[in-house]
């Protein structure tokens, strides 16, 4: 945990400068934009940093890069390669197919026992059945939805989800702590001005 | 007539500690169970009757007698449960209403329904509500549910991956300890499941997860063999011992107890941890405690942590590496021998290697999701992280949306903003390298830096002069390079190789 400490700063640091740096490049593509416009921007260039900061290691990182990759406009294209500059995001995405591929048969495997355990609990009796089954259905319930939550999950397996919700958490707190602090030191800089 | 009829059976009660009657009861039950969720979570002033005629002080019972709206929720409420199993009580629960009428043979019933109950509490449930027999046999098995909740709540934390619930273990466990009509080797189960999670013995909170691991269908397998029932047997009369301290006391007081300690004991040991030796238990140990355990086992287990990728037992069996993703792109095998007493199927080797991989990880989110200590069982802690998770999300797009409000020119005067804060040492720590690295991006630096940074030097013109100082001490203390200065450099892998290694 100490470790993690240590890192964490480390990690600021490294987000706030990408952070930054992206906003810097929004700024520069476009000079007047409405609330929302910034909103989404700051939040964009966040969530990139935030990502960018797991160097692609992390399944969620790279399902956040692919994402906005994907569904945003050309700006938002060259945003992210020029804020991740680093090469092996590229090469990561490819094999990331791959991990789906492998996610998704561990999933069905897991699937699949689960099943037979069903079956094998409903010939017990209908006690454990009742409590058993529904306590098992509470929590595939919330995997799913934890599954949902975090980005790129849902083809993971349990083991795994819990790793990247791990990653995931840290990320996010860092990226919650700066901005906050950032607000903070910019309210009062409007306050004193 | 309610009075005189509690009178008249508060005598019969002293044998039989529970007011129990007939037809008032079961509309009362219905009544309470009504109002189970107004007063679950508050202590119904009859309820505290109903403690007193639990600890058969008899009679300040008197026509007042409202059916016994327990103290069990507060229990549980201690206890840190959650909605553990709405539907599955919802269900019990009906049967509760109107099975509950007659007393004495229902004893074993009422034990039954009482414990199919006892976890609907927290979640303010069931529409009728038994009157629990206070008897001192209750008394305990309450404590010891409550306990085993504890217990099971370690269970929880590195449960099969079938998930075994903690509320079905705790369930039967708890129906085992009351009726001794459940057919014998499942009551002995129960009662091992129950002495286990008795707090006042010091058997381990493990014994309970092991007793739970019955439950589990896919982990009979692994049931103890003879040799640890012997030591179960060992608990078993400690623990009778402790059942007539049970009885003694006040009902309250105990389930309390029992409560507090089984919820430090599920606090202190959160992983499952296997019995080997009897009586004595490791509560305080983390996940390295296999260590411990094959120093009085026989058998030992060699893992290598969260880098463990593939399992290979001496069947050779799947191999877990797709699991870890990228982290190792080499497989590597854990030899895993078998547990004294488990057994030497692969499946079961390898599933209890995945249990105990996903109960380290647990350990870890414990520690980073806040409020996560108490509560330990999968489907709670699941619930916990999704809050956190949700609740991390929502903050930042409110943080950016509120960033989004104060700064209109969408590049951060960082330079301002860090001479403002070096005053106050807030932003000290994390901007130092900023306020040096926007110096060089002249072109979309706000054309408000200079003016503030200007309006600041008016004012603080020694602190200007000493924040350039300040910056350099700090950048070359906190950083551990000098490139962040130039903002075009971000890449940094070699530094960010380290984060991957923090967890």
């Amino acid at each position: 945990m100490k470790a993690r400490m240590g890192n964490s700063m480390f990690l600021k640091h490294e987000f706030l400068k990408k952070w930054i740096k992206g906003l810097h490049i929004y700024s520069n593509f476009k000079k007047d934009m409405s609330i929302l416009e910034r909103k989404k921007a700051i939040k964009l260039s966040a969530d990139v940093a935030i990502a960018s900061t797991r160097n692609a290691s992390t399944r969620w990182s790279r399902t956040v890069m692919a994402n906005i990759s994907k569904n945003e406009t050309n700006k938002n294209k060259i945003l992210v390669e020029q804020v991740f500059s680093d090469s092996g995001v590229i090469k990561k995405k490819a094999s990331s197919g791959l991990m789906a591929c492998r996610n998704r048969i561990k999933s069905k495997k897991i699937l699949r026992r689960s099943h037979i355990t069903q079956i094998r609990a409903r010939k017990m009796g209908p006690h454990a059945v009742k409590a058993s089954f529904i306590a098992k259905k509470l929590v595939k319930n919330r995997t799913q939805v934890l599954k949902n939550l975090v980005p790129g999950g849902e083809n993971m397996d349990e083991i795994s989800l819990i790793k990247e919700t791990l990653d995931y958490i840290i990320s996010l707190r860092v990226q919650v702590d700066v901005m906050r602090r950032l607000a903070s030191a910019a309210e009062h800089s409007t306050k004193s001005l | 007539m309610a009075g005189e009829d509690a009178t008249v059976q508060l005598e019969k009660r002293n044998e039989e500690p529970l007011n129990y009657r007939d037809g008032n009861m079961s509309s009362q039950w219905k009544l309470n169970g009504n109002n189970l969720t107004n007063t679950s979570m508050v202590i119904n002033p009859t309820s505290n009757s109903m403690v007193e005629s639990l600890s058969c002080s008899s009679d300040s019972m008197a026509d007042s007698f409202a059916p016994p709206i327990w103290n069990q929720p507060i229990i549980w409420q201690s206890l840190g449960y959650c909605d553990m199993n709405v539907k599955n009580n919802a269900s019990t629960s009906n049967t509760l209403g109107n099975g509950t009428s007659i007393f004495g043979p229902v004893r074993s019933n009422a034990m039954l329904k009482g414990s199919t109950f006892l976890p609907d509490f927290p979640v303010m449930l069931p529409p009728s509500l038994p009157h629990f027999p206070a008897d001192s046999g209750f008394i305990e098995r309450a404590a010891r549910f409550s306990c085993f909740g504890g217990g099971n709540f370690v269970d929880m934390m590195s449960p099969s991956e079938s998930l075994n619930p903690y509320t079905g273990d705790s369930l039967e466990a708890f129906m085992g300890n009351g009726s001794k009509s459940l057919p014998a080797m499942q009551s002995q189960r129960h009662e091992i499941n129950a002495i286990e999670c008795s707090k006042e013995v010091s058997l381990p909170v493990e014994l309970g997860t092991e007793g739970s691991l019955i439950k589990n269908d896919k982990m009979i397998e692994n049931f103890p063999s003879s040799h640890d029932e012997a030591k179960y047997g060992i608990g078993v009369s400690a623990h009778e011992s402790d059942e007539a301290k049970f009885s003694g006391s006040g009902f309250q007081e105990e389930l309390d107890d029992a409560a507090g300690e089984s919820s430090a004991k599920g606090l202190g040991s959160k992983k499952r941890k296997r019995t080997g030796q009897g009586t004595q238990i490791n509560v305080n140990n983390g996940g390295r405690q296999l260590a411990t355990e094959s120093a009085k086992d026989q058998a030992e287990i060699q893992q290598q942590g969260d880098q463990n990728q593939a399992l290979s037992k001496p069947g050779g069996n799947r191999d877990k590496s797709g699991s870890q993703g990228s982290d190792l792109p080499k497989e590597e095998y854990i030899h895993v021998r078998a547990r004294r007493g488990q057994a030497t199927n692969s499946h079961s080797l390898a599933e209890r290697v995945r249990r105990e991989k996903l109960s380290e990880r647990m350990k870890f989110l414990q520690d980073l999701v806040p409020g996560c200590s108490k509560v330990t069982g999968k489907a709670v802690m699941l619930d916990e992280i999704i809050n956190y998770v949700q609740s991390l999300q929502q903050q930042v797009e409110f943080l950016s949306m509120k960033l989004a409000t104060v700064n209109p020119w969408l590049d951060f005067n960082i330079g301002g903003l860090v001479a403002k804060d070096l005053q106050t040492g807030t932003i000290q720590a994390v901007l130092p390298g900023l306020g040096s690295s926007s110096v060089p991006l002249q072109g979309s630096v706000n054309p408000q830096f200079s003016t503030v940074g200007g309006r600041l030097r008016e004012s603080t013109s020694q602190v200007h002069c000493a924040w350039e100082d300040e910056l350099h001490n700090i950048i070359q203390m906190g950083f551990n390079s000098n490139e962040p200065l130039n903002s075009q450099n971000l890449s940094g892998s070699p530094r960010l190789g380290h984060m991957k290694t923090e967890h």
